[in-house]
């Protein structure tokens, strides 16, 4: 037995101990939360309509601004369906407040040119690659080769195959009297040729080139210079001429012709279908506002495909495809999606702390927290006497492993310490101690009924443990369902209250278990005064 | 071992405490009573302080330079077209730096823009250093309904779980005592005016959850001895009486423990370094504890024992309870003493049986055996 206990307590400080080790070598720190550090929190609810993938194409848009930003250990929380963003280290909260505002909606742009983005050399390909662009054209509609190059004086563009092989054709299960599905089948999968074959006269090209390039990448209005989704093609887009919204929010991911492709239907009337055919029409005769006859679908100023247009007029619904991954096929659905009910994120609130005064709290806290340890350790020390020792030890081990945890899922998962966490930490050093106290009160009570102090401290385990177990159970039944059912600060308090009490049973059974037990066999604590009362004769043995 | 001539304090220490806690309980429900009257009647009167977060609004907190104190900064309203009347203005101090709060109603985006720009101007500092915050009331009524919804769901789940571990009965008096912890720190802060805000939302729930804490930990022992006494005739007013006494050393230590922390984050974390985010958690946290600790002993407890006497089994038991030496020594051994535990419980099945000892001090010695069946 005494092997087991021994085993046991090793085990646990080991275990600690290890963690500590790993997490110190690995660098990792606990990420302070925003009230600590400093910068600008920013919450955003949807208001109106919208569809579930559109606010989550619009939360990784945030991300992904947010990253670009180079903004350090930035928080991105949906809870429900509010979107926070904490930016730590951020102190302009305009700029804060324009970085996190997208929508996920869809602009529907016409190319003017395009040309490869060559890592390393600044220089484009000229040539078309080889793979994936043996011409199958028989059937392919208007003409059939296209003269690469031919659509910007300055730079040779070509486009790389995932851009040219997306075509655009009407959905094959509503067929458009112009064009027979056959044929998007055959131009389909690998096979289309860069088109934009009849170039513009040069005036015309001329005129779309002049138009003044806007800074902001979303402005409908203008023309724009932007990248595709992996950076390998860079675009001069015209003005949209239609958003997402001409869509129905129902693209699917299908296999169209042997190929990934995706699978949307147009919105009937004015809104949809007329508005998406007159761009279509523009971009298939290739005439100046679309001499590359391809149409961009970008989201947040990024091209997320811009497939060449097959026929000069759809009805009813639209397959894009090309040789897309299963993978991109999906992403697009969703974009299409997203870009057919985009999500309005109205900001719900938005504070600045600035870092002094996150800085003050936090020395605050800690002062004031290890303090009030102390003197709950003291307090313990003049009431249990030599029995505080194994209170001392198991606030550290908890501590050990609080500070583990935290460091860990700070790394890992972005977890940061607000200070309504540090505060409930701090809180729950009363439950902790709680368990001493029913143990400790327990295991008087059977010294007192003359049972020796290592059947007491077995007995008194027992008890404790129960009663230890039913009063957490309660804690964390409160955690969780706050943490589950709230936002904010709340939540915060209410994850580090559970991890706390679960550390609590964890130290109650791994530790202070074993610990007692074996020092209830060493006799050190029988002796009188020990822990404050006589100890029947034999209990020290 | 000799009790007669131990100090109360010494008394309390070695667990021989004797108090009647059922036999009072008049007087702690009256107090309990009173309490909960004066919260509701001020939740009425006075309402609640409702923080920015629940409310909506804007509020700047710019350094307090030399050119910059309240009334400059009323100014610096009034010039970008607020009333200043309507605006909360406070000067906060902690051990670094002096600041001055201003809190208006819900802006548009450009108002809070120029008072920023103003206030930064008139303290001479750069508009970074003055830090805004802005809630949408929307957003704040959201706030409140999810705690609110996440409050009775979390209410529903504890009610379920006590009522499994324990008995309907313990969980109809766990939740409320729970009730009045909670009504009664709501009543602090209504009648003291102190401004509710997430923080103070975090630590009411706390409160909850260390009032139930407390409480389960009595509600164990009562059932511990339930057990225990379950062959005897003793009244479920001993039961409880002998249980409360028994965990009295135990509520008031845990007590003193869990308030050590608070009151340090109070009086030197709010007090002394001036983090005043803490001031307001601590606070409640400081009534929430205190009355957590109160009603276990004075209000649930005494629930419990009110609820289980009608009980077919203690219905016939109700009766003149044990107090004073013999409540003691039934505390010091936790095994049943007196005239009535010696007798069998031959009453509640009303038939004839084999008849225990008569003697009235006779005491058992060892924890009667736990029954595989009850005896009916």
């Amino acid at each position: 037995m005494t092997r087991r206990w021994l085993g046991s307590l090793i085990g646990v400080v080991a275990v600690v101990l290890l963690a500590l080790v790993g997490n110190l070598s690995a660098g990792n720190e606990i990420a302070l939360g925003l009230d600590l550090q400093g910068g600008v929190s920013v919450t955003q609810e949807p208001v109106g309509e919208y569809n579930s993938e559109s606010l989550d194409v619009a939360v990784e848009r945030i991300r992904e601004r947010v990253d670009a930003l180079g903004v350090s250990e930035p928080e991105i929380i949906r809870q429900g369906d509010a979107v926070v963003v904490n930016l730590p280290g951020v102190d302009n909260q305009d700029e804060a407040i324009r970085l996190v505002q997208v929508t996920g909606a869809v602009l529907l742009r016409p190319v003017v040119s395009a040309s490869p983005i060559s890592p390393g050399a600044g220089v484009p390909e000229t040539e078309a690659p080889a793979t994936g662009s043996t011409p199958d054209t028989t059937a392919a509609p208007g003409p059939s080769r296209s003269i690469p190059g031919a659509t910007t004086p300055d730079t040779a563009p070509d486009t790389t195959p995932e851009a040219t092989s997306e075509t655009l054709a009407t959905d094959s299960a509503s067929p458009s009297d112009a064009e027979p599905v056959d044929s998007v089948a055959d131009t389909a999968d690998d096979s289309v040729p860069p088109t934009g074959s009849d170039l513009p006269p040069a005036s015309e090209f001329a005129d779309v080139a002049a138009q003044p390039i806007s800074s902001d990448p979303n402005d409908p209005t203008a023309s724009v210079i932007v990248q595709n989704i992996d950076g390998t093609e860079i675009y001069q887009l015209g003005p949209a001429f239609a958003t997402g919204e001409v869509f129905n929010s129902d693209a699917t991911a299908d296999i169209i012709q042997g190929g990934w492709g995706v699978r949307v239907t147009l919105k009937r009337g004015s809104g949809g279908e007329d508005l998406w055919n007159i761009g279509a029409s523009q971009c298939f005769s290739g005439t100046g506002s679309c001499p590359t006859r391809r149409m961009a679908i970008v989201l947040d100023g990024v091209v997320q495909s811009a497939p060449t247009v097959n026929q000069p007029s759809f009805s009813g619904g639209v397959d894009i495809t090309g040789n897309f991954k299963e993978s991109e096929a999906k992403d697009l659905a969703r974009v299409l999606k997203s870009g057919a009910l985009p999500v309005r994120l109205e900001v719900q609130a938005v504070q600045t702390v600035s870092p002094t005064l996150g800085e003050d709290s936090l020395r605050a806290t800690l002062v004031a927290g290890l303090i009030g340890i102390a003197l709950v350790l003291l307090f313990m020390i003049l009431y249990y006497r030599t029995l505080a020792i194994v209170v001392v030890g198991g606030l550290v081990v908890s501590g050990g492993i609080l500070w583990n945890v935290i460091t860990f899922l700070s790394a890992s998962s972005g977890l940061a310490l607000s200070l309504a966490g540090a505060a409930g930490i701090i809180v729950s050093v009363g439950i902790t101690i709680d368990s001493y106290v029913v143990f400790f009160e327990k295991l008087k009570d059977e010294v007192k009924a003359g049972r020796t102090l290592r059947n007491s401290a077995e007995r008194g385990f027992k008890s404790t443990w129960r009663t230890i177990v039913a009063a957490d159970t309660v804690s964390l039944l409160a955690a969780f369902t706050l943490w589950y059912l709230t936002v904010g600060s709340v939540r915060g308090f209410a994850f580090f209250l559970g991890l706390a009490t679960l550390t609590d049973l964890v130290v109650a059974w791994f530790f202070t278990r074993p610990a007692m037990m074996l020092l209830a066999r060493s006799g050190r604590i029988g002796r009188r005064g020990a822990f404050g009362i006589k100890v029947a004769p034999g209990g020290a043995s | 071992m000799t009790t007669s001539h131990r100090s109360s304090l010494g008394r309390l220490f070695h667990g021989e405490t004797a108090v009647d806690f059922y036999g009072r309980r008049r007087r702690g429900f009256t107090v309990s009573l009173v309490l909960l009257v004066l919260s509701v009647v001020s939740l009425f009167a006075r309402g609640l302080d409702l923080g920015l977060d629940f409310e909506g609004g804007v509020a700047w907190q710019v350094p307090a330079t030399a050119s910059m104190d309240a009334d400059i900064a009323r100014d610096v309203l009034r010039e970008n077209g607020l009333d200043p009347a309507n605006a909360k203005v406070q000067k906060l101090s902690n051990a670094s730096e002096e600041t001055i709060r201003v809190q208006v109603a819900d802006q548009p985006a450009d108002v809070v823009d120029a008072v920023q720009k103003s206030l930064a101007e008139a303290a001479s500092v750069s508009s970074e250093d003055v830090s805004v915050t802005s809630v949408s009331s929307s957003w704040g009524r959201a706030i409140t309904e999810k705690a609110i919804r996440a409050l009775v769901i979390f209410l529903v789940l504890v009610t379920i779980y006590i009522s499994w571990r324990f008995e309907w009965r313990m969980a109809v008096a766990a939740i409320a005592a729970m009730a009045h912890d909670v009504v009664i720190s709501v009543g602090v802060y209504s009648v003291l005016q102190f401004e509710v805000t997430p923080a103070t939302v975090v630590a009411f729930l706390t409160i909850l959850g260390y009032s139930l804490y407390d409480t389960i930990v009595v509600f164990d022992k009562v059932q511990d001895n339930v057990k225990s006494f379950s062959g005897t005739r003793m009244p479920i007013a001993d039961i409880v009486n002998v249980s409360t006494n028994q965990v009295l050393m135990r509520s008031i230590n845990t007590s003193v423990s869990s308030l050590l922390p608070v009151l340090s984050l109070l009086i030197l974390g709010s007090g002394v370094f001036g983090a005043v985010t803490l001031r307001e958690f601590a606070i409640a946290l400081l009534v929430g504890m205190l009355t957590g600790a109160y009603s276990s002993l004075i209000v649930a407890t005494p629930l419990v024992a009110l609820l289980k006497q009608r009980e077919t089994k203690y219905a016939s038991l109700v009766g003149p309870h044990s107090t004073g030496d013999t409540l003691r020594a039934m505390v010091v051994s936790g095994l049943p003493t007196g005239v009535r535990a010696t007798r069998r419980a031959e009453a509640t099945d009303g038939g004839p049986s084999s008849g225990g000892s008569d003697t009235a001090t006779a005491v058992l010695t060892h924890p009667p055996r736990p029954r595989k069946k009850r005896r009916r």
